[in-house]
């Protein structure tokens, strides 16, 4: 079980490095933007599996935070997108 | 007999996830504009998410820690749907055109 | 629903997260106590009670409904990945909204981005601008379906 999740880290880790090559390549800014996507899900995904296969329970709460602070964030992007949207 | 079966279950939804992770990498680096690899993003990695929270959930020592992982799930969907809004429109607003199967 | 009611809700809500956090240790419980109570007064102070109170007994019809389609989302778009760019078709499609404004349409265009094929764009006035993988998919049935859910996860008409 512990080895399962600690080859899934490394897959995600691996994943995460080919989407950062391709995401900060662009073409386009928006693209870009997508690496903040990418920390949310992964980013987590990769914590929780270290967590369990390292036997390192904080790892669960570093994890919480991450997506709890990319919530924040999430909200405060589309708030903005959706102020822009009453003005115009 | 729970405690036989158990590891196999959690240990085929991680495999699921990874499986669900690579296919969010995959149609990143394969689908032609932003658009659709936001879609390939923003359903694909989150699905990836909850079969590993499911699979790490089941193997918690206790009801309160499997629940803590499956805590992470609605904030990264959260954030996913927030920042997916955010980004859709800013390209849309940028002017940036959504790629065709016609045009080359 | 009367406001007791809603703060004891509220509270209770709190009082889990806490236990959750805790991971059920026993020996935060003073603090917690403390989080609690500050966490339902800035829940009070930022979305006072009446608005849009959600119906329990509709939830877990809604997180069915929403844990089915985002597998199904998910997969559609896995399968198109392996197949690449000609799976695809994408179009920009304009959806009347029929919901309320507030809470509901916010629920349905977070929603929509992880069901199959869709990804809201823009919202002006009632109408949203999607995205759309696929022309021939069937979202607009799929996205009505999901508004009936909405409406009755927030007991409003469409």
């Amino acid at each position: 079980m512990n080895d399962i999740a600690l080859a899934v880290a490394l897959f995600l880790l691996g994943n995460l490095v080919i989407t950062l090559l391709a995401a900060a390549r662009g073409p386009t800014a928006a693209d870009r933007m997508l690496m903040a996507l990418l920390f949310g899900s992964t980013g987590s995904g990769i914590l929780v599996l270290l967590a369990v296969a390292m036997s390192i329970p904080a790892l669960v709460d570093v994890a919480l935070v991450l997506a709890l602070l990319a919530a924040i964030g999430g909200v405060a992007f589309a708030k903005r997108a959706w102020q822009e949207d009453g003005h115009d | 007999m729970t405690d036989l079966i158990m590891p196999w279950i959690s240990g085929t939804l991680l495999i699921v996830g990874a499986f669900f992770y690579a296919a969010g990498t995959l149609g990143l680096l394969r689908f032609p504009d932003v658009y659709s690899r936001l879609h390939a993003l923003a359903k694909a990695d989150n699905l990836g998410l909850g079969f590993v929270l499911l699979g790490l959930a089941l193997q918690a020592e206790s009801i309160a820690v499997g629940l803590k992982l499956l805590l992470i799930w609605p904030l990264a969907l959260a954030a996913s749907a927030g920042v997916s809004y955010a980004i859709a429109r800013r390209a849309d607003s940028l002017g940036v055109k959504p790629w065709c199967k016609d045009s080359p | 629903m009367s406001l007791i009611r809603i703060l004891w809700l509220r509270v209770l809500l709190f009082a889990c997260l806490w236990w959750i956090l805790a991971e059920g240790r026993l020996d935060g419980w003073l603090l917690g106590g403390v989080a609690v109570i500050a966490a339902t007064w800035t829940s009070v102070a930022l979305w006072p009670p009446p608005a849009h109170g959600v119906r329990l007994t509709a939830l877990p019809g809604f997180l069915a409904f929403f844990f089915a389609n985002s597998v199904r989302g998910g997969w559609q778009v896995a399968l198109m990945a392996l197949r690449g760019r000609r799976a695809l078709q994408p179009a920009f499609l304009e959806l009347p909204l029929n919901l309320p404004a507030g809470a509901p349409r916010i629920l349905l265009i977070n929603v929509l981005g992880l069901m199959p094929g869709t990804v809201g764009i823009e919202l002006t006035g009632d109408r949203l601008r999607l995205h759309v993988l696929h022309q021939d998919l069937p979202v607009v049935a799929e996205a009505r379906a999901l508004e009936r859910r909405i409406a009755a996860l927030f007991g409003a008409t469409t």
